[in-house]
């Protein structure tokens, strides 16, 4: 009996704990009018932005749509599964289509690194974001 | 035993707690996992897969770069056991095409609204004849937009197994040669767990 209540213990704690969940931003990359990337890594002291590292990012402009691909690396040895999604900025910094871009769900094995991409919603976009979440 | 009697509170606080009903706004492009079944994630994945897929395929970039095409959206068939409003998977990719500035669209839906309103501009006497709309100068459509959704499940035991496919394809009107087609699967799966044996 006290075997069970220890259990449900821990599992309302774990509960508790996952509610918690947070966004990271982690990479802000800004096409220049000469065509070079101004590239912003950022990380905080979350679990997520600890074991996550942007590989790599490349961009081009398919007719006068942006579109973006990063790469992102598990640099732990354990199964990361997250959420990822990219926010699209235009030149003066305004986010452009608000609350149409969803969520992704993705899983990254240990050590391996996963490609994303996307494409701006209109030809005002010149930069982008993405935002990942546990 | 004193941590006993600290959790049956807990749980007494906890229960309740849960008596009262709590509302609150969630994030509309959050993942939802709530059962295997199609869902606001799904239908936000399938539109925006496809939107990126055609504005970047290089004869629509080519077309696009000089001209806005007029398309017509038909309706996707469902072949799915669920049922699901296509319609509003086919209503979130034209707004995001119409919003990506590369198309236009003519809506079937309203033609019957749009002739009864220009009836009345025509014939019933209370609209400036030279303000009215006229009849005959509507665009037709260049292209149409139509597909299909699918889906594959299977269960064993506790364990259910779903699979969905969405196809979009881009046909010529006047031609008849499909110029672009593209498709977006998910698979989701569902297992029972029991924590405590």
């Amino acid at each position: 009996m006290l075997k069970i209540k220890l259990k449900m213990a821990i599992l309302t704690g774990f509960s508790v704990l996952t509610l918690g969940c947070s966004v990271n931003e982690t990479v802000t990359v800004v096409v220049q009018d000469d065509g070079n990337l101004t590239q912003t890594i950022e990380s905080n002291s979350d679990l997520l932005a600890e074991n996550l590292m942007i590989a790599g990012t490349k961009t081009a402009f398919v007719g006068d749509l942006l579109k973006a691909q990063v790469e992102i690396k598990n640099a732990s040895d354990e199964l990361l599964s997250f959420q990822y999604k990219f926010k699209w900025l235009d030149k003066r910094g305004f986010e452009v289509g608000i609350g149409s871009r969803p969520w992704h769900p993705i899983s990254i094995t240990p050590y391996e690194s996963k490609m994303i991409q996307g494409v701006a919603p209109n030809p005002l976009v010149n930069s982008f974001t993405v935002l990942v979440q546990d | 035993m004193k941590f006993i009697q600290v959790f049956i509170v807990i749980m007494a606080a906890l229960a309740l707690a849960s008596c009262s009903t709590k509302i609150s706004y969630g994030d509309a492009t959050s993942v939802e996992t709530t059962t295997t079944g199609f869902g606001s994630t799904d239908l936000q994945t399938i539109a925006e897969k496809l939107v990126d897929d055609l504005i970047t395929f290089p004869p629509v970039v080519q077309m696009t770069s000089e001209r806005r095409p007029v398309v017509f959206v038909d309706k996707i068939k469902n072949k799915t056991t669920e049922h699901i409003d296509t319609e509003s998977i086919t209503d979130t990719i034209q707004t995001k095409l119409l919003q990506s500035g590369k198309f236009r669209f003519v809506d079937m839906t309203t033609v019957q609204a749009v002739q009864e309103q220009m009836k009345f501009q025509m014939d019933s006497g209370m609209v400036d004849s030279n303000k009215a709309a006229a009849f005959g100068k509507q665009t037709g459509a260049e292209f149409m937009l139509y597909g299909n959704m699918s889906s594959i499940v299977k269960r064993r035991n506790d364990t259910k197994d779903v699979y969905y496919k969405f196809t979009l394809k881009l046909v010529n009107l006047e031609s008849g040669i499909i110029e672009w087609a593209s498709e977006k699967e998910i698979r989701k799966s569902s297992e029972k767990t029991f924590f405590l044996n």
